[in-house]
């Protein structure tokens, strides 16, 4: 039973895993520099493995969520900063995924796009506040799984298999290595979404976690985000095998799920369009919890989905008053597709801000007892921090010399 | 209380908890006592917008503006326990803590479902 109870939370997760940034950077990167950038992704995702496995650990040793450990550790002044900038760049996905759902049911539906983000609006609001949370999350996962049609179309496409290996290794084969470390700095950006790790140790601690809960936290994360990530790998063969040799560079999600009409039809087209629709919904209910989870840790006001609503009001609005700003900002017309890539780049500068203080707390002894970093854990805590202080840095240079990916 | 605390690392900025367990705020800034040559001793916690001010220049200032200005002193022998949170021992309407929540909740629980 217990086994059973893991897995179907692991295949949330794989369906949870792709959101609208690892859907546009992935097929992006795939239409443009073929399998070349394969290694980049293992990199991110073993990265977002790294860092979830770890904010699981403090929030189910110190009860503590992210936005604990930042006011903790940065205080006030700072803490604030690494605030607002994770307000900014959440409301921004918030608003891409929200425009993705816009997209997907109109493409389902072939009603227009305007109606369709007041439909998505609406439908949020009512699911997240009738259904329970364990439901919310696990529907949403397994429709996302319907994004395995990627992997069976990215088999379908018949890539040739030797350059897919050759992917996996680090190597550089183009005439503009600006772009190419532009897309390298997106397709980690999107892998290490910091929403994911607000939004998984507030699920940590809601769900009082405790150290016999180690084990499950490891697997979630490594499986979880393991198999996830192989999602990623097949959406980039796609767009390698499909685009880059037809010479298409995909601007909209609907030419996304065309990459899978072709191969595979009619049905690959409505179960990648359905897949999406599920992956990307989930999303945005993620990052619109994550943008209330923030304020409320990190103003120590009461929280949690969990919760009835009257016992975590100021959490309620903000979570309220998001999804309303949202749901204006993908009104003005916005494309969801460029948001997203701007949002993405955005999250890499607020990188380090999340991950500093989560790594300080994890090696504090005073909280987490016998359950601090271990050695491994600390390394690859430290490499990565490095990663993400290089990507924080050189994202928004890199966006403004590729001309946001264009030349 | 015989177990020395740090201050800096396990008292500011954490998490309050009332003696139900509820949310009721961050200890924003402590209030110390003792002039020169004297001992030290915490008298209060300090908590709410007002204390946000002085703490982070213009934006801290903005912060305190949008929140209210309110500020609660919470007296140091209100705290119960310092673990990784710092647990009081009353309820947090005897101190007049997490007055913002329940100032919404009148109206959050006439939305339909809001209890459910």
């Amino acid at each position: 039973m217990k086994i059973f109870q893991v897995a179907l939370g692991i295949l949330a997760a794989i369906g949870g895993f792709v959101d609208i940034g690892d859907l546009v950077f992935n097929v992006a990167a795939g239409a443009t520099f073929g399998y070349q950038l394969l290694w980049v992704v293992v990199i991110g995702v073993v990265g977002i493995i790294v860092y979830s496995e770890m904010c699981g650990r403090v929030a189910a040793v110190s009860g503590k969520a992210v936005f604990d450990a930042v006011r903790e550790r940065l205080g006030f002044k700072v803490g604030l900063v690494a605030l607002i900038s994770a307000q900014v760049v959440n409301l921004m996905t918030l608003t891409a995924e929200i425009g993705g759902v816009a997209i997907c049911l109109q493409l389902l539906s072939g009603l227009s796009y305007r109606w369709m983000i007041l439909v998505a609006g609406v439908a949020f609001a009512i699911v997240v506040w009738v259904t329970p949370f364990e439901w919310v999350e696990r529907v949403f996962g397994y429709g996302g799984l319907c994004m395995l049609v990627f992997a069976v179309a990215a088999v379908k496409l018949h890539p040739s298999w030797g350059a897919v290996a050759h992917g996996f290794v680090p190597h550089m084969d183009t005439q503009s290595p600006l772009l190419y470390a532009y897309f390298a700095i997106g397709l980690l950006g999107a892998a290490m979404t910091p929403y994911e790790v607000y939004f998984y140790s507030s699920g940590g601690v809601e769900e009082r976690w405790g150290p016999k809960d180690l084990g499950l936290n490891r697997v979630n994360a490594q499986i979880g985000y393991g198999l996830g990530g192989f999602l990623s790998f097949s959406l980039m063969i796609v767009g390698g095998a499909l685009f880059l040799e037809k010479g298409v560079q995909p601007e909209f999600l609907g030419s996304i799920a065309l990459g899978v009409e072709v191969p595979l039809g009619q049905i690959g087209l409505l179960l990648a369009l359905v897949g999406i629709l599920f992956a990307v919904g989930g999303a945005s209910i993620d990052t619109l919890f994550s943008g209330a989870y923030n304020l409320a840790q990190f103003l120590g006001w009461e929280w949690g989905r969990y919760r009835h609503p009257r016992g975590a009001p100021r959490f309620t609005v903000t979570w309220l008053v998001l999804l309303v700003l949202a749901l204006g900002a993908v009104m003005t017309g916005v494309d969801p597709v460029q948001l997203t890539e701007y949002a993405v780049i955005f999250s890499a500068v607020a990188l380090p801000l999340t991950y500093i203080p989560i790594f300080l707390v994890a090696n504090d002894r005073s909280y987490m007892r016998e359950y601090t970093n271990g050695r491994l854990g600390n390394v690859l805590g430290l490499v990565y921090l490095v990663v993400i202080m290089v990507i924080a840095l050189t994202a928004v240079p890199l966006m403004i010399l590729t001309n946001v990916g264009q030349n | 209380m015989s177990k020395s605390v740090d201050l800096g690392l396990n008292v500011f900025d954490h998490q309050l908890l009332d003696s139900e367990d509820r949310r009721c705020g961050k200890v924003d800034d402590l209030e110390l006592e003792g002039g020169p040559g004297e001992e030290f001793e915490v008298v209060a916690i300090l908590c709410g917008p007002g204390v946000w001010r002085g703490r982070a220049g213009v934006l801290g200032r903005i912060a305190a503006w949008l929140g209210g200005g309110g500020r609660v002193r919470v007296p140091w022998s209100e705290v119960a326990e310092i673990h990784s949170h710092v647990q009081l021992g009353k309820r947090a309407e005897e101190l007049a803590l997490g007055s913002g929540d329940d100032r919404l909740r009148p109206y959050i629980e006439k939305i339909p479902g809001s209890d459910h």
